[in-house]
Parts: C-alpha cells; sequence; structure tokens
C-alpha cells in the first residue's frame, strides 16, 4: 500500500484530560503524525481534533480504531486527504529593507496573502491554504528575512463523510 | 430528616451496591477519610496488603478468577505509584481493576504538594479510562461508570483520583442517589464494545475457507476464557476435528487432555505446536492478539495460512498479522452465530502429520526433581478444583506446558507485561475469589522474593495460598540467555536467597524444603493439608533450559532444542 497523507478527523469531548489522552495514544501508538489541530464544532461540549499523518490507509484506519475504544470520543474517521477540503493558517513576520518592500508586498499579493501588521522590526503577513501552498510561500518569503512563524496546523473536512451526523445518532 | 453523608460513605455505598465485597489496599494521608468510613460498611472487607503493588495484583486476580472487577484502594504519591506495575499488568491482559487512589486536596493540587502527584498522567498508557472526581455530586456515578468500563467489551484498569477532601464533602444522604439500575451517564456500552463488525456473507465465507482448509488449527487465547466460550470452542473442534492450540493466556480454555489439544506455541512452544503453524493453511484464531512472544519473527509466521481472526478489539485485527477473514464481536457471540453454519468434517491426516512432528526430549533433573514430578504432585494433591498462580520466567513455562489443566480459567499467570512477583498476590485474590478451593503460587527464587512480604498478608487475613518456589539459585530465565546468546556471560543472575523454611517458621506457617523426589508427595500433602498458608522450597537443577527456544527475532521454524554450543555475544 502506498504512503499518503492521510487525515484522522477526530469528535471528542472538549476537555483537556480527553485531548491529553488522545494526543497520548497517538504517541503511544507511534502514529506518523505531520500535525494536529484542536478546536471547537458547532456542538457545545464537543471539539474537533484534526491529525494529518503520512501514512497508508490501514495505518489511518487503525488509528480511528484506537481513538474509537476511547472514553470521551464521540466519533473519528480517516480519509485521504485528497478526498476532503484542508487549509492551514500561517503567521509570518518577515523584516526587509525599505528598497525591498515593494517586492515584499508583490509576493503577498501572488500568494494572495495579505499584511495584517506592520510592526517596529517587520510586517506580519496571513496566509491561508494547503499545506504545499503555505510551504510554497514560505518559501518565497526566505529571500527576506524570516524573523518568527506560526502555523495552525492542517484542519479538514472530508467531502463525502460528515462526521457530525455520525455522531447525532 | 436527610442524613448527611461525605463522600468517602457514598463512595464505599455505591461499591457495596455495585456487588464489589473485598478491597485491596493500604491507608495514607490522602485517603483516610475513605479508611475513616470503611468501619460502617463491614460487608466491604478490607485486605491490608504490605505494598500497594500487591494490592493492583491481588485485585487482578480476584477479577480474573471471579470475572468481577477487583479493586484496590491506595494514597496519592507513593501509594499510586505503588500501584502502577500491576495496573499495567492488568492492562496488557485486559483484566478489570478499578484503583482508587486518594489525591491531595483540591486547593493543594498543582502546587506539588506533599504527596502530590500526577496519577492519571502517569496511568494514562497503562489504563482504559481514568477520572479525577472534582466534587462529591460526582462520585457515585463515577464508581458505577469505573466499574462498568472495566468489565464491558474488552476490560480493562480503570482508575479513579478523589481529592482527600472531596471525599469528606457532605451531601445529603439521598442527593444523586440513582439505585443501581441506572446506567452511567458518561458511557453507554457503545462507548466502550465496539459494534460487531461482521460484514454480510463473512460467516459463510468463514464456513467455506474452514470446509475447504487442508491443514487447519484453531489458536485460543485469553479471549475465549473472558467471553467463557469453552463449550463453543470445543463444539467447533469436535465437530471439525482441527486441533487446537492455546496461547499462554488461553491455557485452559480446552481440556488439556482431549485428543485434539496441541498445546501452547510460540517462543517456548512445542517443536510440533510451531510446525503445525508453519505448515498450516488456515489459523482460525479466537481471542488473541498474535503477540510477539506468540508469533516470532512475523515475516516468517504461519507464510501459507490464511486468518479468520474472531476478536472483540477491532483494533486487534490486522494488527500483527493479516486476516483474510476478521470477525468482531465477543468470541462466544460470534462462534454461536458461526457455528450454525461450520459442516462436520475430520483431519485425520492432518492430526497424523502433526503426531510426526512430536519430538520427544530426555531431560535429567539432579535428585529426579523435575518441574513435571512437582506438578504432578500437585495436581495429584490439589485435585480439580485447584488454580495454579504462575509467576514469570522458567518455572512458567514449565508450569504453562506440563501442568495439566481440568477446567476452565484455572491457570492464571502474567502474560503481555510479564511481571515478576505477580503469582504471590495475584494467589491472595485468587484465593478470595474462590473460596475452599486449593490455590497454588508457583514462582522462582526471583520472583517470589520480589512480593514475598505479602506471605503477612496472607497470615493476617487467613488467606490459605500454597507457595511453591521453584529454586535453582539462579534468575534462571535471563541465564538461559546469558548462556545462549551472551557467552555464559551470568551477569547478576545468581541470586541468594534466605532460609524459606525459617522464613515460614518466622512468619509461622508451615515451610518445606523438597530436595529429592522422594520427599515430594508427602511435602506436597502436608501442605495442601495445613489449615493456611504454606511454604514449599524445591532445589532444582541449578542450570536446567526451557526447551525447545525460538531465539528472540527467530521465525517458529528455528527452535532451539538442546544445549547450544557456547555462542559470543551478538554485534
Amino acid at each position: 500500500m502506498s504512503e499518503d497523507h492521510q487525515t484522522v478527523s477526530v469528535l471528542l469531548e472538549d476537555r483537556l484530560i480527553t485531548l491529553n489522552r488522545a494526543v497520548g495514544l497517538i504517541r503511544r501508538r507511534n502514529l506518523p503524525v505531520r500535525s494536529l489541530a484542536i478546536g471547537p464544532t458547532a456542538t457545545p461540549g464537543t471539539a474537533r481534533l484534526t491529525i494529518m499523518m503520512k501514512s497508508d490507509e490501514a495505518t489511518a484506519e487503525r488509528a480511528v480504531q484506537h481513538l474509537e475504544k476511547m472514553i470521551g470520543v464521540r466519533a473519528a474517521i480517516a480519509f485521504p486527504s485528497l478526498n476532503g477540503v484542508a487549509r492551514e493558517l500561517a503567521l509570518v513576520k518577515v523584516r526587509a529593507p525599505h528598497e525591498r518592500y515593494a517586492e515584499l508586498l508583490d509576493v503577498v499579493q501572488l500568494y494572495n496573502a495579505c499584511v495584517v501588521d506592520d510592526a517596529a522590526d517587520g510586517l506580519i503577513v496571513e496566509l491561508t491554504g494547503s499545506e504545499a501552498f503555505v510551504l510554497s510561500c514560505l518559501r518565497a518569503l526566505e529571500r527576506f528575512e524570516i524573523v518568527e512563524v506560526a502555523r495552525s496546523g492542517t484542519i479538514a473536512l472530508a467531502a463525502a463523510n460528515n462526521l457530525q451526523t455520525e455522531t447525532a445518532t | 430528616m436527610t442524613e448527611s453523608l461525605t463522600g468517602a460513605q457514598i463512595l464505599c455505598r455505591t461499591l457495596l451496591e455495585e456487588g464489589v465485597d473485598v478491597l485491596f489496599g493500604y491507608p495514607g494521608g490522602a485517603i483516610m477519610p475513605l479508611y475513616h468510613a470503611l468501619p460502617e460498611f463491614p460487608e466491604l472487607r478490607h485486605v491490608l496488603v504490605r505494598h500497594e503493588q500487591a494490592a493492583a495484583h491481588a485485585a487482578d486476580g480476584y477479577a480474573r478468577a471471579s470475572g468481577k472487577a477487583g479493586v484496590c484502594v491506595a494514597t496519592s504519591g507513593p501509594g499510586a505509584t505503588n500501584l502502577v506495575t500491576g495496573l499495567a499488568t492488568a492492562h496488557m491482559d485486559s483484566t478489570p481493576v478499578v484503583a482508587i487512589t486518594g489525591q491531595v486536596a483540591r486547593s493543594m493540587m498543582g502546587r506539588d504538594a506533599f504527596q502530590e502527584t500526577d496519577i492519571i498522567g502517569i496511568t494514562q498508557p497503562i489504563t482504559k479510562h481514568s477520572r479525577l472526581i472534582e466534587d462529591v455530586e460526582e462520585i457515585e456515578e463515577a464508581v458505577r461508570e469505573a466499574l462498568y468500563v472495566a468489565q464491558e467489551g474488552r476490560p480493562g484498569p480503570v482508575l479513579l483520583d478523589i481529592p482527600k477532601d472531596v471525599q469528606n464533602q457532605k451531601v445529603s444522604g439521598t442527593a444523586g442517589q440513582r439505585g443501581r439500575e441506572s446506567t452511567p451517564s458518561r458511557s453507554s456500552r457503545a462507548d466502550t464494545v465496539p459494534l460487531p463488525r461482521c460484514p454480510a456473507g463473512s460467516f459463510e465465507e468463514a464456513a467455506r475457507l474452514i470446509a475447504r482448509a487442508e491443514r487447519p488449527l484453531i489458536m485460543a487465547g485469553h479471549g475465549v476464557v473472558l467471553s467463557g466460550a469453552y463449550a463453543e470452542l470445543r463444539v467447533l473442534a469436535e465437530r471439525t476435528g482441527i486441533p487446537v492450540i492455546t496461547t499462554l493466556l488461553g491455557i485452559s480454555a480446552f481440556p488439556e487432555a482431549h485428543p485434539l489439544h496441541l498445546g501452547m506455541p510460540g517462543m517456548h512452544g512445542e517443536v510440533h505446536v510451531n510446525r503445525a503453524i508453519q505448515q498450516s493453511d488456515l489459523i482460525i484464531g479466537l481471542g488473541l492478539r498474535f503477540d510477539d512472544r506468540v508469533t516470532g519473527n512475523l515475516a516468517g509466521f504461519a507464510r501459507g495460512a490464511k486468518l479468520i481472526h474472531i476478536e472483540l478489539d477491532a483494533s486487534e485485527i490486522g494488527k500483527n498479522v493479516p486476516a483474510a477473514i476478521g470477525l468482531v464481536g465477543d468470541v462466544r457471540d460470534v462462534l454461536c452465530q458461526l457455528l450454525p453454519a461450520i459442516a462436520p468434517r475430520s483431519c485425520d491426516g492432518w492430526r497424523q502429520e502433526i503426531d510426526g512432528f512430536t519430538r520427544l526430549r530426555d531431560e535429567n533433573f539432579q535428585a529426579g526433581l523435575s518441574p513435571q514430578a512437582i506438578l504432578d504432585a500437585i495436581a495429584e494433591s490439589a485435585g480439580d478444583e485447584c488454580t495454579i498462580v504462575s509467576d514469570v520466567g522458567q518455572h512458567q513455562m514449565w508450569v504453562a506446558k506440563l501442568f495439566r489443566y481440568q477446567r476452565p480459567n484455572s491457570h492464571i499467570t502474567s502474560g503481555g507485561l510479564g511481571t515478576m512477583g505477580f503469582a504471590v498476590p495475584a494467589a491472595m485474590g485468587v484465593a478470595l475469589a474462590r473460596p475452599g478451593e486449593p490455590v497454588w503460587a508457583i514462582s522462582g527464587d526471583g520472583g517470589f522474593q520480589m512480593n514475598m512480604q505479602e506471605i503477612a498478608t496472607m497470615v493476617q487475613e487467613g488467606i490459605p495460598v500454597k507457595m511453591a518456589v521453584f529454586n535453582n539459585g539462579y534468575l534462571g530465565m535471563v541465564r538461559q540467555w546469558q548462556q545462549f546468546f551472551h557467552g555464559r556471560r551470568y551477569s547478576a543472575t545468581p541470586i541468594w536467597s534466605p532460609d524459606y523454611v525459617k522464613l515460614a517458621e518466622a512468619y509461622g506457617i508451615a515451610g518445606y524444603r523438597i530436595e529429592s523426589l522422594d520427599e515430594v508427595q508427602d511435602a506436597v500433602a502436608g501442605a495442601s493439608a495445613a489449615p493456611g498458608p504454606a511454604l514449599l522450597e524445591f532445589m532444582i537443577e541449578q542450570e536446567a533450559n526451557v526447551f525447545p527456544m525460538i531465539p528472540p527475532g527467530g521465525s517458529l521454524s528455528e527452535p532451539i532444542e538442546g544445549e547450544p554450543a557456547i555462542r559470543m555475544v551478538p554485534a
């Protein structure tokens, strides 16, 4: 089986201990995690944990089976990342000498990004897109001085499987 | 007027209502409110152990023998951390243990208070579930949930951490009492048991594979014992003539003396059992997880065999060995559904072939004191009702392979974690779960010394466990590995023992040292007849080995069957 980007999406009880337990399980099972993202859902008390893995489908499916056994996990699914919509947010603080400002703004525009803060020590650029898009934009910004980067980790929704309705039953 | 109850009283009352009748524990600062309440609940027997590890193992032994959850209690900090090995043992072997730990008061938590430890964090990977009880109103529901979660689906340990002030918190006596019929609000069966996943047609497909196989085998694991699928397993085997292999934790799930019983597979499995696996074209796996000690090198495991894997835990299917058909569910439930589709057949040719794989070994033990002779004497004296609890090491393999188990679930051992020191405390739990029945704890001289302090518990509580120590003056299994794979460098394996007869005398129990075969029968009979616990020390051959042995990382096709030439330390 080929290795690919797999998304494991988990709806769980919105408590620190439950998140702790879920992440602990992923570590203990030695799963090839690329990124983790956690946030609230439309249902009060339920959070969504999105785990991006580089693995075959069987490994992602096993992660789901382990997670489903956990008390506090309401539902979990795995899907190849290509079968869903995945986005990541990045904030990049970039420093450029005055004479290269125009060049920097060109790059920002080219990537459909925007400048969200003009601080004394550099511009803060906000990027949203797939992981590949964010990486490509970061590479483009490397020709200037990147001071700091904050990335959210990828969040995703499956195109076909609705985890939210799964929990309603 | 409603009386006012403390959290500790509610805890005791709920445990009783849920059918708990014994607690194994040790008091301390953060659990004192519970101990203050205990005398008001005399039906809740408390067994004071000498070390909290023993409390966890005793609860584990109680659970394995009774089929109900075993409960252990410890204080915060060191009391709680001492439970860890016992919880890990229960987790690896899927045993329903509930641990109740005291915690420092809520206002002190997170400030590195005296005897504070994050026991929930520490035990997270080795518990099925755990919960910090933050308010007295939660206690009743949390206790019911813990007992429920520990026992439902694939059993496992659950830990409840209760701050001292929550144990002391008062609440009106009837408030929050839901009665024992109520289901825990935070869990339902769907939370703990994966829904049966047997795709349409999979029973028919399994039956077809079973009908067509030329060299089929049944491998029965702990799941058969946990689900009580003894009769169903027997029907499956007898209707089809398929030989049955029992894993270490599956031992006694199928009658030892049955003509279809082959024995134990794996690292110390008999040659004919492992060769049968390697030659087979179909394995019906019942409630087992294909541990590496069973499979040897996975790349070389049963390469010609298809697998029908019947297992409660969906995540076990395909984890180590790919399955042609995975039937997810309780082994007994699934077999009941599968059996109507199974047509009678026989496997006479295949069984004859397996018989031809059998190798007889000529083993000499000093003064005739062979493990077989000792175990035969115990079996003869203890009779059909006997439960054997073994420790970990060479004696464990001898006990697994040589004892003639008569009834289901009469062999209890630490399989997955391989916890030395398990036998003596676990046997206490077994003895309380099976009052009036003979219980033997068999240990090596290493494992026995890890928890022999529990003799005091047995004496104080009147728990009549018979303890047999196979004394060879070595940590025998490690010594065997050193002999085979480390150029006979016996580093840190010679082990001194005290005079066990005098030790027995110090505790006021019967003690025997047996040095030759002719002393065995009398000593075993004497120990069996003694009213309380008894200690027997068998002076066995110092450098005897367990044969055969699959070298670590080797495949089941490469057994070591006799004393090897000296091998040097692997690079």
